[in-house]
């Protein structure tokens, strides 16, 4: 199995249900899920979908993590609006950081706009750091918790310095 | 056969641990007025998403989850209704209340008189799908649905219009969400 320092620390802050839409920067991670129990990884048709189904499984007494890449946030907006804001919903969510300047063309425009977006929304986020990933990921599950919402984690590429 | 007479006779069969995911909009007021639960979750906006709820709440949870939809919701979710194939949960239970149209916003028609709706959860991998014909055989189709292997799908057709529209939920949304969770870690 790909270890993933991500995964690991996720899991050890208590994260037990995966649902998302993978990225290339987050293999290593889709990879590590293959470890989770059976039913505890839902792999997600739509970013829409795999955040309405993170609601479901918090309110089945799970403790929920949307994995996707940014592009992906643009899908989620209405049901993170309508359903998590709305209804006070903790979602951690585990986030690609597409769009640098050495990107490929077609993540440059949402990826450039992310954290403004998450600022628009009020969407607390951090940019993850390789090393860090144990209190990142603390931070991420006890963050959402005490603001009762979705919380973000940019990545970069998992592997990557 | 009114969307009121479709969800009567769908509570009647269900039983005191089901989890029921009530859609946006009209089918969550006319649940409420007809039987609140503590085990009901009710939606406010998330249109589409039906399906995709009850799908966490199917895995997550041991008790049958029963979601109650509509039909331009449901056709807003299919990836949602491709995930629960994908998966196939057996404790989750889709109904979709075809009226033909988006019936809270004002009745524009929606695509379900040219989708066959239960055939496409049969293509996505319910184990079992039924589109009932008629209101007579309602309450037996409702039955049967609920007897079947899960995921377990079946459309009701819904032909007549609401005497008067039910009001809107008076609970918080925050409070609608709470109580599902502290009845299931209750439990």
């Amino acid at each position: 199995m790909t270890p993933s320092r991500w995964f690991d620390a996720l899991t050890g802050a208590g994260i037990d249900f995966v649902a998302g839409v993978p990225c290339s920067y987050l293999a290593p991670f889709f990879a590590a899920c293959d470890a989770l129990p059976p039913g505890a990884l839902l792999r997600a048709t739509r970013e829409d979908h795999a955040v309405a189904a993170c609601a479901g499984a918090w309110l089945g007494g799970r403790s929920p993590l949307a994995v996707m890449q940014n592009s992906g946030l643009g899908y989620c907006l209405e049901v993170l609006s309508s359903l998590h804001i709305l209804y006070r919903l903790p979602l951690p969510m585990l986030v690609s950081d597409r769009g640098a300047a050495s990107d490929f063309e077609e993540h440059r425009f949402l990826g450039q706009r992310t954290r403004a977006l998450l600022d628009l929304f009020g969407i607390p986020w951090r940019e993850g750091t390789a090393g860090q990933e144990a209190s990142d990921a603390r931070w991420l599950v006890a963050a959402a918790a005490e603001g009762r919402g979705p919380t973000v984690l940019l990545v970069g590429p998992e592997g990557a310095a | 056969m009114t969307r009121a007479d479709a969800i009567r006779i769908c509570l009647a069969y269900l039983a005191a641990d089901d989890i029921v995911v009530a859609a946006d909009g009209a089918v969550s007021r006319e649940v409420y007025a007809v039987l609140d639960r503590p085990r009901t979750f009710y939606m406010l906006g998330s249109m589409g998403q039906v399906g995709s709820i009850a799908l966490g709440l199917a895995m997550t949870r041991r008790e049958r989850v029963v979601a109650l939809d509509g039909d331009g919701n449901f056709l807003m979710g299919t990836g949602g209704a491709v995930m629960i194939g994908g998966v196939k949960p057996p404790n989750l239970y889709h109904l979709v209340l075809d009226n033909g149209v988006y019936g809270t916003t004002g009745g524009q028609p929606s695509l379900s008189r040219q989708v066959d709706l239960a055939q496409l959860a049969l293509g996505a991998g319910y184990r079992w799908a039924r589109r009932c014909g008629s209101a007579r055989e309602a309450a037996g189709a409702v039955a049967q649905w609920l007897a079947a292997d899960g995921p377990a799908f079946l459309a009701l057709p819904i032909d007549e219009p609401e005497a008067a529209p039910a009001p809107r939920i008076p609970l918080a949304p925050e409070t609608m969400a709470a109580r599902v969770r502290a009845a299931l870690e209750d439990a």
